[in-house]
């Protein structure tokens, strides 16, 4: 009843010539990218006569932005470890990048409770902190947590609050034995 | 029909002989209204009759009907038309009757009074419109800074950027926004999504406060924000406007334009319509606040037609938005958002100024196509049909780790298509009834990008509805009654949040009812009571979200297992409109049953990738929603009128403690603060103009005169004491008393064509340059609302 004839040859052109804005508006649906960190491992290898050497893998498989998994760093008292960061997104290491931008990122580290100092952070372009890389010193047995944060574009990186954002943070628990 | 032969006795109130019994309330009157001098037929002019307060207009060849008068009472006849002196006569019928009337012309332009009578009545609901001033004014900022002066109508923002309204302490998916017919079906699950309408497409916008789910569907639980455009237009030529304004804060500028062209000779009318806009950064009074800019391009097409008994409309309408997001109010994490909440300045602010909009930024597309059809069989009876296609794009750019090298890359985008199909059968009064029955179909389809915080979801609805409405003069009641079925029936899927395999048929059916009267003490005072229930699904984001809301900076889960909410609706509105003095007062109760709302329990954090976040949870209680609304308005000289508003509202939550039974009283939470407004105002020709639609003449142009006048107005806001038990995350900002001044004045510049109306306004807001935070800017957590802001604006219109 309602698809009456249209009597208007320019009424037709009105509808299409707005039709096609309509659709040229609509701009093709370029993909989006959820630049989401779905793993960090942290790798810890024991220096001198240590053997250690383990990765700790913290996970969010599913994607919804909250960790799935995260494992107790169960290390061995007085020793000093080599420590790297790995970053994973969706699976793919992305290491490289965030090396590419180091004047953009810092890893912060933050130990509670455990006998456990954090030092010597790897440095970015500039010589200011950047920290994928560390050095972790282990003392007497003891049990506590590491906050590991990775923060996105800080204001000032030597600063007790570097400002920024959070691009991860992750609190593992940590024993020493 | 109409072709018996005419009876008429004017002015002979005594001639009306023999008892009154046995009375036929059946006869229609049918009149020819033509020029006196010239003998032309005189289209579009307004007859109305007093007695009934019914009315028509004029059609092409100047006929008119006016069915269901009673036989043997004298009925006062009054004819308008733009060009012509008005025009009365008293008539009195004895059986179906067609009358010649003739109008003499005249020039003086000023003493018409044009009414229009829209085929549906009022609702029985409160309902307001924005004033004419206002709207102008507001225009160049957004839908809900045009309404938010209106009694009982408060704002939830994020930002001056992003406003939604809210109608008696509710919002969203509760509300509906009706724009040229068409309800808005756009993604308004979100705190930070407001509605995508341009207010410049409006020529008269008002709000329905009350149950309004018959009238506008499941989900019109509050009430209904319904913007008219201005009518094709009817005479031959061409017309328009252009519009051009500034704002000081932000140093934005606006403009907006419209043209309408009607075919010579024949009944199609086009109008093109667009406006665009740009704004920088805003400023609070004591920084900047950072990536605050917005842009925004609009476009709307509308052409008519009319063929027989056939009238057509097709329109399209594009809305396009890209706006900042305050850069300090992005936060990672829960200890970011500690900062920043306890910093007194809005922390990793850009305190600058600049136009450039960067991450985080979203940015926002709506699209209408709409194409309706009316088909009159008679005088009585209309069939109309409605098609509308609906398409919403969002697309959230957040800031990220790889930001730098991510281009134009959105983290998350949220889309939306809709159809719905309209048939409705509507008739004039019957043994004065009047009303109509129609079915409504909806079809949506929403998808959302991986990790996309709400699943995707293919959705199906079917409503039938009936309403009517009696009024009998003189009888001082009017009756309304209405009921209206839903059903929906949504499909939800994942594309990847929280919710992996979801796979899900979820139906969801309910009975809308709504019961009114008007009771007229005198023709200047009216009492009107309605009660109504209406009711909403859950919407898919409270059944299924599972994720970081990044807008909001929370963790959001949504809980299966929801039901529907019923709202049981009842409000009183008192109107009071004399010449020198006018008040209305609205007093409602609102009680939810199943009220969805976000709750946060005491020290819930979730651990996300990007730190802890605080969790919130949906879930559902009865609640009561009750308040009252009013503004009062007196002129003690012609020139000057005080006026003052008031907005309260209480809500609260039937709560239980844990492992007990007995339930107790808990404010819910994002509950609009008490707001008062009191101003006055300077008229300069003493005259102000009817704001109840007279606006608009019956051929469609808008009246050329404007008024002059300065108004200064205060708004104060107390502080929110009504919170939730378990405290906030940041307690209700203090009180604060802003202040606003407006001003108009119209000018007439000469021109070969005649002379073009040139209306210009001054509207300053924040004028002492307050610092406050609102309780519902969702930004107040990290800064302080904008500081002045001057807004000047010329408008001019031509081809009358």
């Amino acid at each position: 009843m309602f698809n009456t004839k249209l009597h208007f040859p320019n009424l037709l052109l009105l509808l299409a010539a707005s039709i096609t804005l309509l659709f040229s508006a609509c701009k093709k649906d370029e993909a989006t990218e959820q630049e989401l960190i779905t793993k960090v491992v942290v790798h810890l290898t024991g220096t001198g006569s240590s053997l250690f050497n383990e990765e700790f893998e913290a996970e969010d498989p599913d994607g919804d932005g909250v960790w799935n998994t995260i494992p107790s760093l169960d290390i061995p008292a007085n020793t000093v470890f080599d420590v790297h960061i790995h970053v994973y997104d969706s699976n793919e290491e992305i290491d490289d990048e965030i090396e590419a931008e180091s004047n953009e990122h810092l890893f912060t580290y933050k130990v509670t409770g455990a006998n456990l100092t954090v030092g010597d952070l790897s440095t970015d372009d500039n010589g200011a902190p950047f920290g994928i890389d560390s050095r972790w010193t282990s003392a007497a047995a003891s049990a506590g947590t590491v906050r590991i944060q990775l923060i996105h574009e800080p204001i000032d990186k030597n600063a007790a609050d570097p400002g920024g954002e959070v691009d991860f943070e992750v609190t593992f628990p940590v024993q020493i034995q | 029909m109409f072709n018996s032969k005419a009876i008429l006795i004017g002015l002979c109130l005594l001639c009306a002989t023999g008892p009154l019994l046995a009375q036929d309330c059946h006869l229609a009157l049918r009149g020819h209204v033509t020029d006196a001098d010239t003998k032309e037929a005189l289209p579009y002019a307004t007859v109305f009759v007093r007695e009934t307060g019914k009315g028509a207009v004029t059609d092409e060849n100047g006929w008119f009907a006016i069915p269901d008068l009673c036989e043997r009472t004298p009925y006062t006849v009054e004819i308008h038309h733009v060009e012509c002196a008005h025009f009365t006569q008293v008539v009195q019928l004895t059986e179906n009757a067609e009358m010649e009337f003739h109008l003499v012309h005249t020039a003086i332009l000023n003493e018409v009074v044009i009414r229009e009578k829209a085929v549906a009545p009022p609702p029985t609901q409160a309902e307001i419109a924005v004033e004419q001033n206002d709207l102008e004014a507001a225009k160049g900022l957004n839908l809900g800074e045009t309404l938010k002066k209106l009694p009982g109508v408060t704002l939830l923002s994020s930002g001056a950027t992003i406003a939604k309204p809210v109608i008696q302490g509710l919002h969203s998916n509760r509300i509906a926004i009706v724009a040229d017919g068409v309800t808005l079906q756009s993604q308004q699950w979100g705190n930070d999504h407001a509605p995508e309408i341009d207010p410049f497409t409006a020529d008269k916008i008002s709000v329905v406060k009350g149950a309004a789910g018959v009238r506008y569907g499941a989900g019109a639980m509050a009430g209904a924000v319904v913007l008219e455009p201005a009518p094709l237009r009817e005479k031959d030529g061409i017309g328009g406007w252009l519009s051009l304004g500034g704002f000081s804060n932000g140093w934005g500028g606006v403009a907006s334009g419209a043209a309408d062209w009607h075919l010579p000779g024949r009944s199609l009318t086009f109008r093109l319509q667009g406006t665009a806009k740009r704004s920088g950064n805003l400023r609070a009074p004591d920084y900047w606040l950072g990536n605050t800019g917005a842009s925004e391009l609009n476009f709307s097409a509308m052409a008519g037609w009319k063929k027989g008994r056939w009238r057509h409309t097709v329109s399209v309408t594009q809305f396009g938005q890209r706006f900042g997001i305050l850069r300090a109010a992005h936060t990672g994490s829960l200890s970011d958002l500690e900062a920043a909440i306890s910093s007194d300045t809005p922390r990793n602010n850009l305190n600058y100024f600049s136009y450039k909009i960067d991450r985080p930024y979203q940015r926002v597309q709506h699209n209408v196509l709409k194409y309706k059809a009316e088909f009159r069989f008679n005088d009585i009876w209309k069939l109309s049909g409605q098609y509308n296609f609906q398409y919403n794009q969002r697309r959230e750019y957040d800031r990220g780790r790889n930001n730098t090298t991510q281009g134009d890359k959105a983290q998350v985008a949220f889309q939306l298509w809709s159809n719905t199909l309209d048939l409705a059968l509507e008739h004039l009064p019957i043994r004065h009834w009047q009303g109509g029955v129609g079915v409504q179909a909806v079809q949506q389809l929403n998808y959302v990008s991986k990790g996309g915080y709400i699943p995707d979801y293919l959705g199906w609805g079917g409503s039938v509805w009936a309403t009517e409405r009696w009024r009998r003069f003189p009888v001082p009641w009017e009756f309304e009654i209405g009921a209206r079925y839903d059903f929906r029936r949504n499909h939800v899927t994942t594309t990847g949040n929280g919710n992996n395999d979801l796979d899900e048929q979820l139906t969801f059916g309910n009975v809308s009812g709504t019961l009114g009267a008007i009771y007229h003490f005198s023709n200047d005072f009216s009492a009107k009571l309605n009660t109504g229930l209406a009711w909403r699904p859950p919407h898919v984001n409270e059944l299924f979200a599972r994720g970081v809301h990044h807008g909001a900076g929370t963790y959001e889960q949504g809980n299966p297992d929801l039901e529907s909410e019923k709202a049981w609706n009842s409000n009183l509105t008192l109107d009071w409109k004399t010449s020198f003095a006018s008040a209305m007062v609205t007093v409602y109760r609102n009680s939810v049953q199943d009220f969805i709302y976000l709750n946060q329990p005491r020290d819930s954090i979730v651990l996300t990738v990007r730190g802890p976040f605080p969790a919130y949870f949906y879930q559902q209680d009865d609640a009561v929603l009750q308040g009252l609304d009013a503004s009062v308005s007196v002129s003690f000289i012609p020139q000057l009128a005080l006026e003052t508003r008031a907005s309260i509202l209480r809500g609260y939550r039937l709560a239980r403690r844990n492992g007990e039974n007995s339930t107790y009283h808990d404010w819910l939470p994002l509950m609009p603060a008490d707001r008062f407004q009191y101003g006055i105002r300077w008229t300069v020709d003493g005259r102000r103009r009817k704001v109840d639609g007279g606006r608009r003449s019956a051929d469609g142009e808008r009246e050329a005169e404007g008024e002059t006048f300065v108004r200064l107005l205060a708004t104060t806001v107390v502080r929110q004491s009504h919170i939730p038990e378990e405290g906030l995350t940041k307690a209700p900002p203090p009180a604060f008393t802003t202040l606003g001044l407006e001003a108009a004045h119209t000018f007439y510049l000469s021109s070969p064509s005649g002379d073009l109306p040139i209306e210009i306004g001054l509207n300053v807001q924040n004028l002492t340059n307050v610092r406050y935070r609102e309780y519902l800017d969702f930004f107040r957590f990290y800064t302080d609302s904008p500081g002045v802001n001057v807004g000047l604006r010329a408008k001019v219109s031509f081809g009358h």
